[in-house]
């Protein structure tokens, strides 16, 4: 279940501070290790070929191919967005590889044809898939690079009618459904990132929760960038239809790097008339080291549409990794009554940059979304929330409540907000607020008086500081996201 | 694909045509008041370069999303030539506030009138001038000054106000001059036959320690048509204190563009009111820099946005130094299809620790087609720091509404009540009590006018 380390770290490991805030600076990446198993990778390029090779060895029907050439050749017209706060050098996407695939020997049928060292890579990460079916309640289609290579608890949620598979299985096996709802959210032109990704995307989830059923446990993938120099272009399309539920996890670690790798997934969400989806991530990609060196771009654009009446959707996301974050899940609320949430963690240290937020686009009538964004900012972090609330003309009744608070630890760090309210309606109402504050004096010496560590009276506020967001996560998620966060901030505050 | 090729070809055109027409405003030859003068001669030229070099804004540039430039463009403003010499003080009469006691200024179309004006007698080291008369009788008591805290100003419209520099308001404090009466500077308009844009130049300038309470209102005789692009540069000694407040009530045809940029020195308060009502199309950019420590800015608005109106104010509080406060407080009614753009940024420098920013936008809409785009900013680079926005849009309680109707308040009184209500931080911060009880009244009158939707 854990996709964390729980021992990562012990209380002998912890320096004793002597109330100076930088003894304790280098907590190397946990999960910094590499798996060596050979792959079967494409060589560096992107040109149409590439794009029809993909296609064909993962024996997609034809309009997917002239789906994915059609967004290649609009991509090859748009612009790279520069607007977001973030600065790294220009990306070669010619430099990159565009598939890699573990070898299949005649596809794995249970766990005991998977690759050993594949497994042992997932039991460092924690997720013991051979416990899985042992353990309660949670399904894990595990994205090893690009493709899937263990699924389980198939049977059990066949059985309840949901469909959870890898994309590319999705696309052999219910053809109409992914045509059907794939691109309607995020268009490929949408921007740069996502029109690469919808030419080239090897595999994600799809997951399809037919009407009136509710997902009989929560749903999760891990991701996990193995193999040197590729891109990883996952696609998740989630439906839930009329009256259904599903949960969905999504977490993620990557192994320790010096090469730049480019991460811009796409994730769609659709809701049908009284449905509900929640969607939660934990990210904690290779951020790089102490200089920024290596570490993971992270340029994933993430939306869901409520598109029936009374629909939900719910983000909530502990975003610890990556070198640079470029991530703004959204929610268009077009059903009327239709409620969106965004519940945010995101911590830079380091010379992490991260440039993230939501947007609530209101279209129909008594729509209303919450957003609770927490930024954590030390050492050099970079930090921006940029969010856009948008209230249509005739979305009557709308309301959106807004908090985006920022902890600024080191006078190095920075935290930005760029909040965007456009209201066109009169019955609307909007709320912002926004706070920039650092842990005070008075805070500290309260739990320092009480015996507490520094290190540990840090962690306890910055815990409290981000509750509300926890609070929305799953259990054994919040959990491992405030696990998380202590061990994020460990080099960072002493 | 045609669509698209035509409307980028649309916009080529209209940002060639504007391109045209913004060089042809940027200087006006040998009428200017600036030749002989070296520094200014310089900065005019360099001013003139950027206004052909810099880009024209389109609603893709960040500062002009919500604020479309095509109506302004349409008008084909030239600039204003001749000076208007015909009005008497009797002309005036009708924009006078009851009861201010006030040294008087008046601009006409943007040229200092001394037969308008009724200065009184000025306090012992406070001087009021024209800027035109000044550049000819002594002008190194503006070099250093004049320019200088504009810089390149935020857009092309400053360094378009730059390149043509000719005439304005100029108001000296000496260092410790006390001004004890507010002095009332009235920007007075009118049309021409033809759309002209009038583009003063205003200095406000206190010594160290010098005190003042500044009134500045924007008038125009009738339904007028025309342009106001006028660039205040302010500076503020240690210690100084100014108190300033901002009434724009032009005509609504009028198109409105202020650049105010404010520089100030060690320990000195700013506290600035920004009253804006009028006009078709206003946009207002307020700039602060801090060039010492512990100084304060007040930065406080109220804004009506009606029929066809547009309202924008953009505010950059730059906090470079340690132990400055800022705040910033703007307060928006919008009616009929009425719109308003609010755009504030605080940006907290790495060592300016200690900063205390607050910023807050609160709007009431009253009718479906009125629209408001606000846009709150923080930008921090120092952690031990206080700073917060808020932003609010809402509308009238329909509860608060029927108690009034329940006790035999007509609607549009109700509404004017509640409204003022809303807009009473504003407008009781103002003084002296004319001053309040005159915007209290014109802002009550424009709300019971309003349509009733």
């Amino acid at each position: 279940m854990s996709a964390i380390p729980a021992e990562a770290t012990t209380a002998e490991e912890k320096v004793e501070t002597t109330g100076q805030y930088d003894e304790l600076v280098n907590a190397g990446y946990e999960h910094g290790f590499i798996t060596e198993i050979e792959s079967e990778t494409l060589p560096p390029g992107l040109d149409e070929g590439v794009i029809r090779t993909i296609s064909a060895r993962k024996g997609e029907p034809e309009w997917m191919t002239e789906w994915r050439l059609a967004a290649y050749r609009k991509w090859l017209e748009m612009p790279t967005p520069n607007w977001a706060s973030v600065h790294y050098p220009p990306i070669d996407y010619q430099s990159i590889s565009y598939f890699s695939a573990p070898k299949k020997k005649d596809g794995p049928k249970s766990l005991d044809e998977v690759d050993p060292a594949l497994l042992e890579t997932y039991e460092k990460l924690g997720i013991p898939i051979e416990e899985q079916k042992a353990l309660a309640g949670v399904a894990v289609d595990a994205v090893f690079d690009s493709v899937s290579v263990a699924t389980t608890f198939r049977e059990k949620l066949h059985e309840a009618g949901v469909i959870f598979c890898s994309i590319s299985e999705a696309l052999q096996e219910y053809p109409e459904l992914v045509q059907k709802y794939i691109g309607t959210v995020v268009p490929p032109t949408d921007n740069f990132y996502v029109g690469l990704n919808s030419a080239v995307f090897t595999d994600g989830t799809f997951v399809y929760v037919p009407k009136n059923t509710r997902c009989p446990m929560e749903l999760s993938t891990y991701f996990r960038i193995n193999e040197a120099k590729t891109g990883q272009f996952e696609r998740t399309l989630i439906v839930a239809d009329e009256g259904s539920y599903v949960s969905y996890l999504e977490g993620c670690t990557a192994p320790q790097r010096d090469e730049n790798q480019l991460h811009a997934a796409v994730v769609e969400l659709i809701a049908l008339d009284d449905a509900e989806i929640k969607y939660s991530t934990v990210q904690n990609w290779y951020p790089g080291d102490e200089n920024g060196k290596g570490g993971i771009y992270n340029f994933v654009t993430k939306r869901g549409d409520c598109r029936g009446a009374r629909s939900k959707i719910s983000w909530t996301q502990v975003e610890t990794g990556s070198a640079i974050t470029w991530k703004y899940p959204s929610c268009i609320l077009r059903g009327d009554d239709s409620v969106g949430e965004f519940y945010s963690v995101a911590v830079t240290k380091g010379m992490q940059q991260a440039d993230t937020g939501t947007k609530m686009i209101h279209l129909g009538k008594n729509t209303s979304s919450t957003i609770v964004s927490k930024g954590i900012s030390a050492q050099h972090g970079q930090q921006a929330y940029r969010g856009l609330v948008r209230i249509a003309g005739k979305a009557e009744g709308a309301r959106n409540h807004t908090q985006c608070d920022s902890l600024l630890i080191g006078d190095q760090s920075a935290a930005h907000t760029f909040p965007y309210i456009e209201v066109k309606n009169p019955s609307a109402k909007m709320e912002h607020e926004a706070t920039t504050s650092k842990i005070s004096e008075d805070q500290l010496f309260y739990c320092r008086a009480r015996g507490l560590t520094e290190e540990d009276a840090v962690s306890m506020i910055v815990n409290g500081f981000c509750k509300e967001v926890f609070n929305e996560l799953p259990m054994e998620f919040a959990v491992e996201a405030q696990k998380l966060l202590s061990i994020s901030l460990e080099g960072a505050v002493g | 694909m045609n669509a698209a090729v035509h409307q980028r070809t649309g916009q080529a055109d209209a940002a060639e045509a504007f391109a045209g027409w913004l060089q042809g405003l940027g200087g006006n030859g040998d009428q200017n008041s600036a030749g002989g003068i070296d520094w200014l001669e310089s900065e005019r030229e360099q001013a003139a370069a950027r206004v052909r070099t810099q880009l024209v804004p389109t609603n893709k540039s960040e500062g002009w999303r919500y604020t479309g430039l095509r109506k302004l463009i349409e008008q084909g403003f030239v600039n204003v030539d001749e000076p208007v010499t015909a009005l008497t003080p009797d002309d005036i009469g009708e924009f006078l506030i009851p009861e201010l006691d006030a040294h008087r200024v008046v601009l006409v179309n943007g040229r200092f009138s001394d037969a308008l004006s009724s200065l009184g007698e000025l306090p012992k080291g406070v001087r009021i001038g024209s800027l035109r008369d000044l550049l000819e009788s002594d002008p190194a008591s503006v070099k250093g000054v004049l320019t200088r805290i504009a810089g390149e100003g935020r857009h092309v419209f400053a360094s378009l106000n730059t390149a043509a520099i000719d005439d304005g308001l100029v108001l000296q404090l000496d260092r410790g001059a006390i001004a004890e009466r507010p002095i009332e500077v009235i920007h007075l308009s009118i049309g021409m036959d033809e759309p002209r844009v009038a583009q003063p130049r205003n200095l406000l300038s206190l010594g160290d320690g010098a005190q003042a309470q500044v009134i500045e209102r924007y008038v125009s005789l009738g339904d007028a048509l025309y342009c106001t692009n006028s660039v205040l540069e302010i500076a503020l000694g240690r210690d100084a204190v100014l108190k300033h407040t901002r009434i724009q009530q032009e005509s609504r045809n009028a198109f409105h563009i202020t650049g105010l940029y404010l520089s100030q020195e060690a320990n000195c308060r700013y506290a600035g009111t920004n009253i804006g009502l009028g006009g078709t199309w206003a946009r207002t950019d307020l700039v602060t820099r801090f060039a010492g420590e512990h100084a304060e800015c007040d930065l406080k608005g109220l804004y009506l946005a009606g029929d066809q109106q547009l309202i924008d104010y953009h505010m950059d509080v730059r906090h470079a130094l340690p132990n400055c406060a800022s705040r910033e407080t703007f307060k928006g009614i919008l009616y009929g299809k009425g719109r308003a753009v609010f755009d504030g940024l605080v940006y907290v420098a790495r060592d300016a620790q200690k900063t205390d920013a607050e910023m807050s936008n609160r709007n009431l809409i009253l009718s479906p087609n009125a629209e408001v785009d606000t846009k709150p900013q923080l930008e921090i680079y120092a952690d031990d720091v206080k700073c917060s926005h808020g932003t609010t849009v809402g509308q009238i309680e329909p509860e608060m509404l029927f108690y009034l109707r329940s006790r035999g308040i007509a609607a549009s009184l109700a509404r004017r009540m509640l409204c003022l209500g809303f807009a009473g931080e504003i407008i009781d911060a103002l003084g002296p009590e004319s001053l309040r009880d005159y915007v209290a009244e014109q802002v009550g009158q424009r709300l019971e006018q309003a349509p009733l939707e």
